[in-house]
């Protein structure tokens, strides 16, 4: 580190020293406005055949969501390198629901550079070619506008981790996703023949390298495992279309369902519990979200949290 | 300006053209992939397109004409006109050649007269007549001679990956050693450079080809070559070469003597490097001529010099002479190969290869084969690297053809980039949905593997990965008693002969990597009607509606009424 001139010591001390006697007023204005903890935002009235409309409702929801969970500057603080996670695992259009939503996406990567970060990144390990499912996901576009850096995870570069859980002792996990900041987790709500649900804890296997898929023959304690070595703070459910069959690869408009939601929340397993419903499922009846709970991740009754629903229009 | 410097100018404009052409070229390897609106940019055919070698025998071998390639013919025009100027100022394996002749400080014959034209000479057109008598039987093996489709597949198979394998490997083992002095890395070099190139200038991830030594110690031979003779290929071996060669009989633009300047000293045809015999007077050759202006540029008394002369009479030059009885052979040759390569049971088509699993949109094997010039342009846009050359898959006839290997790469469901890159239409260029439903193969599970059947783990990674919809894996709960005698459930996967399209994601993705619990073979491929396995397999599995069930008659004594 370069030696500091007096002067620069003085001013950074003072500097320290106001922002320390601010803080405990800070925190006060935070407890006043009392954020919850999960905000379910549903939209009342739109034309789904509108791309427009859909483009529309999916940044309002995304931008509703957000601001009843306290603003992204709750998890964002200024200068801090962002990681946004959305699941770009398939070489898939947006209107069949088999990735995050574009401009969910695009939305979240503004409201954190809004917030003060450094830099936005996104990425994902997909299952398809990353080339092929960045550009057809609309991801990598919507990102890019939006100011954000998309990152082609590289095989070469996923470092060996301990993760320290029931199962996995360690793995390759990619180092630029595990240094960031906050790792924003925003998924798409799909049906799963093997889980019956993917969502939250699934989509984390997008930061992780091969052989992954050995953890298909304990996918809920994997899953725990991963989850508790990323410690989610918030995440977000993207259910603006929802996939309800065919999963998670999808394929087919069949199987795919307008929701018109987005959920936010600083609980994993209550978000994985809110999607499991959505798909028709009892949360108590899903693996992965009784396996979260029992492993401490979270709670599975939402409605026990400080829940916020809000309808947006 | 007198002849000699003149010459020096157009020596240097070839030069640029040459280098002009050759970095297009390069510039093909980028382009071998999906624009975003899926398609794929139809100048990767270009080289393919102007080779009246590849148009002219794909239509010996099919009849049919494929419109683009009729651009051939403009080459063929510049023949009529300029000789074979195509092979010293375009063709890009001709400027490898040139280049390597020139690196090799060859440029120059030790003395007059060492280094004159020979009869082998001929041997190229021996072999083009030999290919042309093979393609007249449907047997298309020019690929494996024609310089695009040998330059293409070498870069293709051998050159581009082993540069891209160098460069990345190097940066990689930076990255991890990360050497530094204090507080500064070398990684901060090499990451933004590392970078920059994976993403800008490969523009994909590192591709590696089965049997790639082999196409690349091929090349680096005929390269090699040209230690021995200069452009050793271009003289002796190019069938392209042939063809405009014996398009260029009688060029418009002649090498002409002026008379009484030659003294004799033999330095123009020590700088030839096509062996055209420039100092002989009226033993000039055409039919190898490059028309590359070095002789003209070499003489310091403007004795010759290319001028446009009538082609009517005939002017003096040496002929091409290559004899009746030698063309003949060469064609009995070419016919003796095909017969050769096809006394086999799969040339003749009474067993299939369960490993030769052609790209979606590939025509029937035979009519495939008609097509292919094993150029690679497929196996370079395939996106997985699923895409390689055949061995001996599919003959000797047809080696180097292009067979999708699953366990490398799948066939992307969303992808038709082979069929649109295709130059002759082997892979035929099928709209999106089509190719969806094009079966290529068909999956089966090894039971004695997968892991819910062999080992009662569950797994299901090949039923999550495949693509279609309804998915063509699919899964039944079945009740197990383990090794400790407990009772557990398992879904235990299956797949359905007429939903599978043969992609092979399944044995791409299975945690066997040794050799996959779910594997493709071409069975039930759609564009072989005898390859079917399946009831229904080509014209689709019909519901027979089940006659509606009487109730059960009251039972009763059969002898009633006795």
């Amino acid at each position: 580190m370069a030696r500091q001139s007096r002067r620069e010591f003085l001013k950074k001390t003072a500097l320290t020293g106001g922002a320390l006697a601010l803080a405990p007023l800070a925190s006060a204005t935070a407890q006043a406005a009392a954020p919850a903890d999960m905000c379910i935002a549903r939209f009342k009235e739109v034309d789904t055949n509108s791309p427009e409309a859909v483009k529309n409702m999916a940044i309002k929801l995304t931008e509703q969501a957000i601001a009843n969970i306290g603003g992204m500057a709750r998890f964002v603080k200024k200068g801090d390198v962002v990681w946004v996670k959305p699941n770009i695992a398939w070489n898939r259009t947006p209107e069949l629901a088999a990735n995050t939503n574009p401009d969910v996406v695009a939305t979240l990567v503004r409201l954190c550079l809004e917030a003060g970060a450094k830099t936005v990144k996104v990425g994902d390990n997909p299952c398809h070619k990353a080339n092929e499912s960045y550009a057809a996901s609309g991801i990598e576009a919507a990102a890019k506008a939006a100011g954000a850096e998309v990152v082609y995870l590289d095989k070469t570069r996923f470092k060996e981790i301990p993760i320290n859980g029931k199962r996995i002792e360690k793995w390759l996990v990619y180092p630029e996703i595990a240094e960031a900041d906050f790792v924003l987790n925003v998924p798409v709500v799909k049906h799963h023949q093997l889980c019956k649900v993917t969502l939250c804890m699934k989509n984390y296997l997008g930061v992780v390298g091969e052989p992954r898929g050995q953890w298909h023959q304990d996918m809920e304690t994997c899953l725990c495992d991963i989850t508790a070595f990323m410690k989610p703070t918030m995440s977000v459910l993207d259910a603006v279309r929802i996939m309800t069959a065919n999963g998670p690869t999808g394929g087919d408009l069949a199987n795919v369902a307008f929701k018109n939601t987005i959920a936010a929340g600083t609980d994993v397993v209550a978000l994985e519990a809110f999607g499991a419903e959505l798909l028709g499922h009892n949360p108590a009846e899903v693996r992965i979200v009784t396996t979260g709970q029992a492993a401490g991740l979270g709670k599975i009754d939402y409605r026990a949290l400080a829940l916020k629903e809000v309808e947006v229009s | 300006m007198n002849p000699k410097r003149r010459a020096g100018f157009v020596v240097w404009a070839r030069r640029s053209v040459q280098a002009g052409v050759f970095i297009f070229f390069l510039g093909l390897f980028w382009l071998a992939q999906a624009r975003p609106d899926g398609g794929a940019s139809p100048l990767i055919r270009f080289f393919f397109n102007i080779n009246p070698l590849a148009g002219g025998i794909t239509w010996l071998t099919t009849h049919a004409l494929i419109v683009p390639m009729l651009l051939g013919l403009v080459t063929v025009a510049t023949a009529l006109v300029f000789g074979r100027a195509f092979c010293g100022w375009v063709c890009p394996l001709g400027t490898v050649h040139a280049a390597a002749t020139w690196f090799s400080k060859r440029r120059a014959a030790r003395r007059p007269g060492a280094d004159n034209w020979t009869g082998w000479q001929r041997s190229k057109y021996y072999l083009l007549i030999g290919l042309a008598a093979m393609a007249l039987f449907g047997l298309h093996w020019t690929g494996v001679f024609d310089p695009f489709s040998v330059l293409y597949r070498s870069f293709t198979a051998g050159v581009y990956p082993g540069v891209q394998y160098a460069a990345e490997d190097a940066a990689t083992s930076v990255y991890f050693s990360d050497p530094h002095a204090g507080p500064v890395h070398l990684t901060s070099l090499t990451e933004p450079a590392y970078k920059f190139l994976k993403r800008s200038v490969y523009a994909r991830d590192r591709q590696v080809f089965n049997g790639a030594v082999l196409i690349l110690v091929l090349f680096a031979g005929i390269v090699l070559l040209n230690l021995y003779r200069k452009r050793f290929w271009c003289r002796y071996a190019c069938p392209l070469g042939a063809l405009l060669g014996m398009c260029s009989l009688r060029p418009i633009m002649r090498l002409a003597s002026v008379e009484g300047r030659c003294n004799d000293c033999g330095k123009c045809a020590t700088r030839c490097p096509a062996a055209a015999d420039p100092d002989k007077p009226n033993g000039w050759r055409p039919t190898e001529c490059y028309t590359c202006f070095n002789c003209v540029a070499a003489c310091n008394r403007g004795a010759i010099d290319f001028k446009f002369k009538s082609p009517l009479p005939a002017p003096s030059s040496a002929r091409l002479d290559l004899g009746k009885r030698a063309m003949l052979s060469a064609g009995v040759a070419g016919l003796g190969g095909l017969v050769l390569f096809r006394l086999t049971p799969r040339a003749q088509a009474k067993i299939y290869n369960p490993a030769l699993i052609r790209p979606p949109g590939s025509r029937p094997e035979r009519e495939f084969l008609e097509r292919c010039l094993k150029c690679g342009l497929c196996m370079k846009a395939c996106p997985t690297n699923g895409l390689q050359p055949t061995g001996l898959q599919a003959g000797l006839e047809g080696i180097w053809t292009p067979v999708l290997v699953p366990q490398v790469g799948y066939c992307d469901y969303a992808c038709n980039l082979c069929g649109q890159v295709c130059p002759t239409e082997a892979i035929q260029p099928l709209p999106i949905e089509e190719k969806k439903n094009a079966k290529i193969g068909l999956a089966v599970f090894d039971r004695g593997r997968c892991l819910p059947w062999a080992y009662d783990r569950e797994c299901m990674i090949c039923e999550e990965h495949c693509p279609t919809s309804p998915k063509a894996i699919f899964c039944i709960p079945a009740q197990l008693t383990t090794r400790d005698g407990t009772t557990i459930t398992i879904k235990q996967p299956r797949v359905d002969p007429e939903k599978c399209i043969g992609c092979g994601i399944c044995e791409n993705v299975c945690v066997f990597r040794d050799q996959p619990a779910i594997r493709i073979t071409s069975a039930n491929e759609s564009r072989n009607t005898k390859n079917q396995a399946i009831l229904g397999g080509v014209s689709g599995w019909k519901q027979i509606e089940s006659a509606p069930t009487e109730p059960p008659a009251p039972a009763s004594d059969p002898y009633a009424g006795n």
